[in-house]
């Protein structure tokens, strides 16, 4: 990642607030989460890092095996 | 009615499938494409409403029912056939070919069948061909995995014909209409049946562990049909049965949580299916004409991106002869047309906007949401980050973008494969550009609208974080060589025992008795040859021979002459 590209995602980030913030500060809250402040910019971030993360410890914890685990069949 | 009138599209396809090994080889891939055209418009010649019967023994069979749901499955199905066969333009087998033609006419009948008697013979139809596409790849590997499938397939239509035939017995009817929660046996074992088909956990693993051993080119049409051929009697039989929310929510996040630990860049793609058919299931669930609508959309969607995206993973295994995540990598500049129309498809699955997954999987994530199914909605969103992360960061990256161990060259792909791809891109992108051009033919009016700033704002964020956080962690999402153990364990380990104790242990006991059975023929045989082994020993090694052991002539002789020697003696003695 170049440095641009970093400054063009916080540029993204920047308008989708101006947009959460200002063109839909009337927007009607519909469901619980409506009531946190840039919830979907948390959603998108945590919601990767723990897909990750319980992903790969439920991998370790029993779903991963090696691969000719099957080879005997 | 005209003839042309009674003739449902399947046929069309089921024809061909019948007509091309019988083609030169010249004009056999061409002709591939004429069936699914033929189909496609016989499709739209028929007025909505339309229905084709027979009456056959007791019962009247609804082979060709047009309305407006089955009028969009059956356009998809067959635009797709199109699709992958400009895609496999290039294949000589004919074997495939025909298969896929035969496969994509199972899926046009159960599109269209009005009764459950014509749905379970297209339904076992497509089981049987699309297993060919599987065993085409010609390894030990498919061979097994295609053996499997087959299985596990027939074992799903046995479930579906005991729900039928139960139906059947207790309604009286054969037609398909919608059943209540009621707990009926027959309802459920229908159910079990069709959620086979429509890989919802933990009857999904058929998908995961066929789909990667597929050819290059079968996996396309594989992708397109089964599942959602299911997916649409789903809708048929099981719209609002409550249940289906929570499967359809799990197996969005099923797919997602395997897709991170897949190595195989087809079987990432394969977890994928299972996710967002999850959507799908969950849009049946909740049941609303909306979140029907959004069903619909997203299947018809779904096909499209996804052939995409197999299309775009068959020709890096064309081209490098590699799968695996850990063996690829450094190949963006060495194939920028195949890298970049992938995208495309990543793109329409991550639900970018002003591509075909924003303006369908959108419409589902709201119906939960209007429906009140707040968290339901709210994983949905998740399930869509995991979809991001893995088709369209994680996959890209490690394929073309990262360092590779080795330096691969890929070799030319057919040109067709990459004609292929970009009608399924174009298409993507123009539905995404143009949501009506798919609303106005969904089952019910839309008054759904994706482009607002509220859903465009939500979209954007949750992609660009998703994106920043694999950034950062994307060392940890390397792939692995390691094999993911799913439902199929419960059916591939037992397998041994079952082996052992049904297949080993019987063919000992077999064997040891077959090996009595000669030994006592054989002992029987020396003992009839010569009998006298039994008492003298020294017998054993010659047959029986009379003279041996007859008295002597001789002897008999000298006993008559004696006899008479004595007589006269004793005569001239008295």
């Amino acid at each position: 990642m170049k440095k641009w590209h970093w400054i063009l995602l916080g540029v993204i980030t920047l308008i989708t607030l101006f947009s959460e913030f200002v063109l839909l500060a009337d927007y009607p809250k519909k469901h619980w989460w409506s009531y946190i402040p840039a919830f979907y910019i948390l959603w998108g971030f945590v919601g990767c890092v723990a897909i990750i993360y319980i992903s790969k410890w439920l991998g370790k914890l029993f779903i991963q095996r090696k691969e000719d685990y099957y080879d005997a069949d | 009615m005209p003839i042309n009138m009674m003739i449902i599209p399947a046929y069309y396809m089921i024809f061909g499938a019948l007509i091309l090994p019988l083609l030169p080889q010249k004009i056999r891939s061409g002709s591939f494409l004429l069936f699914p055209l033929l189909a496609l418009i016989t499709i739209w010649s028929f007025p909505i409403d339309h229905v084709i019967k027979i009456n056959f023994l007791n019962y009247e069979l609804i082979l060709g029912e047009f309305n407006r749901l089955n009028r969009i499955f059956g356009t998809i199905f067959s635009i797709i056939a199109i699709i992958g066969g400009v895609y496999s333009y290039h294949l000589k087998e004919k074997g495939q070919q025909s298969a896929a033609l035969l496969y994509a006419g199972g899926a046009l009948g159960v599109t269209f069948a009005g009764d459950y008697f014509t749905l379970f013979v297209f339904w076992e139809l497509m089981a049987v061909a699309s297993t060919y596409l599987i065993w085409a790849r010609r390894t030990k590997e498919s061979a097994n995995a295609g053996m499997r499938y087959l299985i596990v397939h027939l074992f799903g239509g046995s479930l579906l014909l005991a729900g039928i035939i139960l139906n059947i017995y207790s309604t009286g009817s054969i037609i398909i209409t919608s059943l209540t929660p009621d707990g009926s046996i027959s309802s459920w074992l229908i159910l079990v049946g069709v959620a086979l088909n429509t890989a919802i956990p933990p009857l999904h693993a058929w998908l995961a562990d066929a789909y990667p051993k597929a050819t290059v080119t079968g996996a396309v049409f594989l992708s397109a049909f089964t599942t959602k051929s299911a997916v649409l009697i789903l809708i048929k039989i099981f719209a609002g049965w409550e249940v289906l929310i929570f499967f359809g929510v799990m197996m969005a996040l099923y797919g997602v949580v395997y897709a991170v630990l897949a190595n195989d860049i087809r079987e990432i793609l394969a977890y994928h299916i299972i996710s967002q058919v999850g959507y799908m299931v969950a849009g049946v669930g909740i049941g609303t004409e909306m979140a029907i609508n959004g069903t619909t959309a997203h299947a018809f969607s779904h096909i499209l991106y996804k052939a995409l995206l197999f299309m775009g993973a068959g020709v890096v295994l064309h081209t490098t002869g590699r799968s695996k995540l850990t063996e690829l990598g450094g190949i963006a500049k060495k194939q920028p047309v195949t890298l970049w129309l992938y995208m495309i498809g990543a793109f329409s699955i991550s639900g970018f906007p002003l591509f075909n997954g924003f303006i369908s999987k959108s419409m589902v994530v709201s119906a939960a949401g209007e429906a009140h199914f707040d968290t339901a909605m709210l994983l949905l969103l998740l399930a869509s980050v995991g979809t991001f992360l893995h088709t369209g960061l994680k996959l890209p990256y490690f394929t073309w973008w990262s360092k590779s161990k080795e330096e691969i060259e890929p070799t030319k792909p057919p040109v067709n494969m990459h004609v292929g791809m970009l009608l399924a891109a174009i298409l993507c992108t123009l539905f995404g550009v143009y949501p009506t051009l798919l609303y106005d033919y969904l089952p019910f009016t839309v008054n759904y609208e994706p482009y607002t700033i509220y859903h465009l704002t939500e979209s954007i964020q949750i992609l660009t974080f998703t994106f920043i956080a694999f950034w950062l962690l994307r060392k940890k999402l390397e792939g692995e060589p390691t094999l993911a153990l799913d439902t199929d364990w419960f059916y591939r380990r037992p397998a041994r025992l079952i082996q052992k104790v049904f297949v080993d242990s019987l063919e000992t006991v077999f064997n040891y008795t077959e090996k009595l059975a000669l030994s006592l023929s054989k002992e029987i045989i020396r003992v009839s040859r010569n009998p006298l082994i039994l008492f003298d020993k020294s017998e054993s090694d010659r047959d029986y021979d009379p003279d041996l052991h007859r008295a002597t002539t001789h002897l008999l002789l000298m006993l008559i002459i004696l006899s008479f020697a004595v007589f006269f003696l004793f005569s001239i003695i008295i």
